[in-house]
């Protein structure tokens, strides 16, 4: 029930705030409820009420009441702290997954101050602090990566409870670009290509007739051209063709160069080669299946292939319903559109 | 064990927790709370405050160290034992505020996180409102509220430690918010109900208060007479009567026993409760007047003679003396009224009466019995008590503060040796020679005189002003009044205590701090009876509002105000206020503050776009978002390249050339159009195919 609840929730809010790199704080997108102080706060005032009708003291009732006001008034500074608030990211980061990707936001005031404003995602919270009106105020968000592709967070709340801390407003931020993460480099064992200098066919080559080719059983990340379906339709177990590959250029850095590995970890080493040629200042090209970078140095050159690394096979998200990131292995039952980011085909 | 570790790695630790400057507000506010709890909290108490809060101050330095489990649960067990001790089980509100603040006190040594702060706050906001139960003047009520100020600047600096613009930042803020919800805060006060209590308890104190008692021992009053306390306030509505008229009748004392005057009458014991400060309402009559007296925790009333109630708090009770139902335990308002004309008193009195104020002690004080029987001898009742105050007035008899020792047969010293006395002295000695002659007289204690107020519109009564006199039954006439004082010191009833002792220099003599001492110097005169109207108006109009003066006040408004109706005002206020403050923030946001038409349509038309799902990206100009628009919505195409044209002749062409305003109409005609068809397309597509409706959406 209370999952439903929040599902219900998070749906309402999301239709309320879509997704945009440029969040203006207004009454229609900002919240606000007293915090557990302010509750507190409530009783007591309730308590002193009490205490001034049994003393039948004028005095206790006005300070009351002025206490009561003030908390009026507090809902209303609360509010106008962040209210006019306008917040636009500058830049997704990228970075390596398991990393903390930064997002860089700014933050620009109002016609009124922003006191004491902090952003939160799943587990960070960066404190903003203070940005004078009509002023802005660039922070770093970091958010943790667990898989390399597209990453942007589903939510990042703004919030504040300045100044008694009685009542907190809060907003979400639904950044619309995604952020690039890198697979994660891994050592890769030895570095073969099959792919021959300027045979761009190479990248199409398919293992048929390949002669020394081993048979072993299906396992998770065998691409599906490897596996022997003639095979499974006679007997109905999926067996996969391991084969031997030919030794390829040096300079080319190929996907179809790890034989019996997962694609994952082809990208991991892939990554992890191309941040060696780079360091060492080598020539090198990528050769990914439906992609092909040709032979280049440079640190632009590394970029480029990481971010081709990273994004191989991905679809960059654009839609309202986006899955929030770290939720890529099959936690979302909604079974949502097929535009999502990291569903993969 | 050593505490006076410097920044240890656990100090900074602690530091992390609390911003110091919050901490800061949170200790002032703690002290300035403390000072109006001065005079009724043991110094063992204040002590242990002072030397905890500065403890967890010092540890906030990192000069100390907090104190570990242990050692805070064995301060604590030590200073709850303390003071278990002290109170003996005497369980009144007194005791409670007193643990109230230990309570405080024993927090500070474990405020380490936020959340302590929040929970000191609590505590420290309802010790403010505490303290209004024993000090409703107005600067206590300042220094009240000045402490919730604090605490509230505290809250900020704890939620923004960087607090911007500084604390003056944070006050103005706190001001500025002040101001905005006082009308609200005021008409609440006004509105609110006042309902009776829910349920009773008693706020008796353990303090000693100054003012008269039940005994009078010779020399007690003259204590007194060294404490410029105000007593009680009263307003005339008539004139005010002259200042040797001005005899308030406290209580009679008619036993006299080993030197002591005491009330022979035993006096209840009344269940504790409070006493009702409702002391009658309206505009004063011209025979009417009220008093508004400070509490005594006594049931005595005082009032000047031949007075009827007027309020129903007092009740007049036998010998014309009136009572409180319970204890005057705050300060307490009630109404009485003069008599126009004197009663003539026909009725004599009963044996047992006349046994009463006869009453002697068997022996002692032989040269005054002997007077006394020589003045029978010669003439009637008055002849006697003319001749009494004759022998005051041209003997040599002083009117002292300063009376010598009389410890033996002291009626008869005062009388024939000493002449030297208080007016306890001569009152006594003056009601014993009367009784020894035969003539029922009775000794009785309240005050005499009172000086006027700012513009003469109140009388202030001061502690100065006890006095005691006799009053003599003589037949045919009733209870006369007969004092002494007047005969020996004219002066101390036609202008006060001041003049009466003028040539020994004894006024307040003791008493280095009070402003009558210094009523010869204009200003500080001028100041201290200012300083008193302004807390007179204080207490009648805000400390005294109450039940009956709040019906009264709602009745003078058109439409009968029950106590229903104030329920109901009371809930529109709320919401209305609520209202209010909505519906401002409301219009700024619509408005935009100093923005102009055109940046508000725009604005409109951005949102526009953001709905259909082009939002707009940084730094794009119309006619882009106009052209994505038109791809997204091609019903709207070319509604938004005009509008994006004429936006951009807005900003970029000559303004002179054409209507300003004239443009922001059609720009708003423009959005409203495009707004119509939207609607329509809408429509259209949920009808046809609202799969791609929400495919549209989702792009």
């Amino acid at each position: 029930m209370r999952k439903f609840i929040h599902s219900r929730w998070q749906r309402w809010v999301n239709r309320r705030i879509p997704r945009s790199d440029v969040q203006l704080l207004t009454q229609r997108n900002l919240f606000i409820l007293p915090t557990a102080a302010g509750v507190v706060f409530g009783m007591l005032l309730l308590i002193m009420l009490i205490t001034g009708i049994n003393y039948q003291n004028s005095l206790i009732y006005l300070v009351t009441f002025l206490l009561g006001a003030v908390f009026v008034g507090a809902m209303h500074q609360t509010h106008r702290n962040l209210s006019g608030l306008e917040l636009t990211l500058v830049q997704a980061g990228e970075g390596f997954a398991g990393d903390e990707i930064l997002f860089r936001l700014r933050a620009a005031a109002g016609k009124d101050d922003a006191v004491a404003i902090s952003l939160s995602g799943d587990d960070v919270s960066v404190r903003v602090g203070h940005v004078p009106s009509h002023q802005s105020v660039d922070v770093a968000f970091p958010v943790p990566s667990a898989f390399r592709g597209y990453l942007r967070p589903d939510q990042i709340r703004i919030e504040t409870r300045f100044p008694f801390g009685l009542l907190k407003a809060w907003s979400w931020m639904r950044p619309h670009s995604a952020a690039v993460v890198f697979p994660r480099p891994l050592a890769a064992p030895e570095v073969i290509s099959a792919v021959d200098d300027g045979d761009e066919a190479a990248s199409s080559r398919s293992p048929e007739g390949n002669d020394h080719a081993e048979i072993r059983p299906w396992r998770e990340g065998d691409m599906s051209q490897r596996v022997m379906w003639k095979r499974f339709v006679r007997s109905g177990q999926m067996v996969v063709a391991d084969w031997e590959a030919d030794k390829g250029s040096p300079h080319w850095l190929d996907f179809n160069a790890f034989p019996g590995a997962d694609h994952e970890l082809r990208l991991s080493y892939l990554s992890w080669l191309v941040l060696e040629r780079g360091k060492n200042g080598a020539r090198f090209g990528l050769n990914l299946p439906g992609q092909v970078i040709e032979p280049d140095t440079g640190p632009a050159h590394v970029t480029r292939c990481l971010r081709a690394l990273a994004i191989w096979g991905e679809e960059k998200p654009r839609d309202a319903f986006a899955e929030p990131h770290g939720t890529r292995s099959a936690s979302d039952p909604a079974g949502r559109s097929g535009a999502t980011s990291g569903v993969r085909s | 064990m050593s505490f006076w570790n410097r920044r240890t790695a656990e100090a900074e630790q602690q530091g992390d927790g609390l911003p110091s400057r919050a901490l800061l507000w949170l200790i002032l506010s703690f002290s300035l709370l403390l000072l109006p709890q001065l005079d009724r909290l043991p110094p063992w108490l204040i002590a242990a405050c002072i030397a905890l809060a500065g403890w967890r101050w010092l540890a906030q330095q990192g000069r100390v160290r907090l104190p570990g489990r242990w050692l805070r649960t064995s301060i604590m067990l030590l200073l709850v034992a303390v003071y278990l001790v002290r109170v003996q089980g005497s369980f009144t509100v007194d005791t409670a505020a007193s643990f109230f603040v230990l309570a405080v006190g024993l927090k500070w040594l474990e405020t380490r996180t936020p959340r302590d702060f929040y929970v000191l706050f609590y505590i420290l906001v309802y010790l403010a409102a505490v303290n209004f139960l024993f000090h409703q003047e107005i600067h206590w009520a300042l220094i009240n509220i000045g402490s919730i100020a604090l605490l509230l600047v505290g809250l900020q600096v704890l939620n923004a430690p960087e607090l911007p613009g500084g604390l003056k930042a944070g006050w103005s803020r706190l001001g500025v918010m002040l101001l905005k919800v006082l009308p609200v805060v005021v008409l609440l006060f006004v509105f609110f109900p006042r309902m009776a209590p829910l349920w009773s308890v008693p706020l008796v104190s353990g303090q000693a208060r100054t003012g008269i008692s039940d005994t009078m021992r010779p020399g007690d009053i003259s204590n007194l007479a060294q404490s410029s306390e105000r007593a009680f306030r009263v307003t005339f509505g008539g004139s005010m009567p002259e200042y040797r008229d001005r005899y308030w009748r406290g209580l009679i004392l008619d036993n006299l026993d080993d030197g002591t005057w005491r009330q022979s009458r035993y006096e209840p014991r009344r269940r504790p409760g409070r006493v009702s400060v409702d002391g009658g309402v309206g505009q004063l009559a011209p025979l009417e007047y009220d008093v508004l007296m400070e509490p005594t925790d006594q049931r005595w009333a005082f009032a000047l003679q031949g007075s009827v109630a007027v309020s129903d708090n007092v009740i007049k009770e036998s010998d014309d003396l009136f009572r409180f139902r319970r204890p005057a335990d705050s300060p307490v308002r009630y109404r009485l009224a003069r008599e126009n004309a004197e009663r003539p008193s026909e009725e004599s009195l009963t044996p047992g009466e006349a046994r009463r104020f006869l009453q002697l002690p068997s022996t002692g004080n032989p040269r005054a019995r002997a007077l006394a029987n020589e003045l029978r001898q010669s003439s009637n009742d008055i002849g006697v008590i003319r001749t009494l105050l004759t022998r005051f007035r041209e003997q040599p008899y002083y009117y002292t503060l300063r009376p010598p020792q009389m410890p033996e047969d002291g009626i008869d010293s005062l009388l024939f040796d000493e002449k030297r006395g208080f007016c306890a002295h001569y009152a006594g000695a003056t009601a014993f020679v009367l009784r020894s002659a035969g003539i029922p007289a009775r000794v009785v204690v309240g005050y005499q005189g009172g000086e006027s107020g700012v513009g003469n519109e109140y009388l202030i009564v001061r502690q100065y002003d006890a006095h005691a006199w006799v009053e003599a039954w003589v037949e045919g006439q009733g209870w006369v009044r007969i004092d002494p004082t007047a005969a020996i010191a004219p002066n101390r009833i036609e202008s006060g205590l001041r003049e009466a002792v003028a040539e020994e220099g004894s006024f307040l003599e003791n008493d280095w701090t009070s402003a009558q001492r210094y009523g010869d110097v204009a200003v500080i005169q001028w100041a201290s009876l200012q300083l008193d109207r302004i807390n007179y108006q204080w207490q009648r109009w805000v400390v005294g509002y109450q039940g009956q003066s709040q019906m009264d006040l709602m009745s003078r408004l058109p439409g009968g105000f029950g106590m229903r109706e104030l329920g109901y005002l009371t809930a529109g206020i709320v919401g209305a206020g609520l209202l209010v403050a909505g519906l401002i923030s409301a219009l700024q946001l619509r408005h935009g503050g100093q923005r102009d038409g055109y940046q508000r349509v725009l604005e409109a038309w951005h949102q526009l776009c953001g709905r259909v799902g082009v939002p707009v990206r940084n730094g794009e100009t119309p006619a882009v978002l106009a052209s994505r628009l038109a791809v997204a919505e091609p019903a709207l195409a070319d509604s938004a390249r005009l509008f994006a044209r004429m936006v951009n002749s807005h900003y970029y062409s000559d303004q002179s050339a054409r209507g300003a305003t004239d443009d922001l109409q059609r720009l708003r005609r423009l959005l409203a159009t495009m707004k119509r068809q939207l609607r329509r397309t809408d429509k259209k597509t949920t009808r046809n195919a609202p799969a791609q409706a929400s495919l549209r959406k989702t792009l």
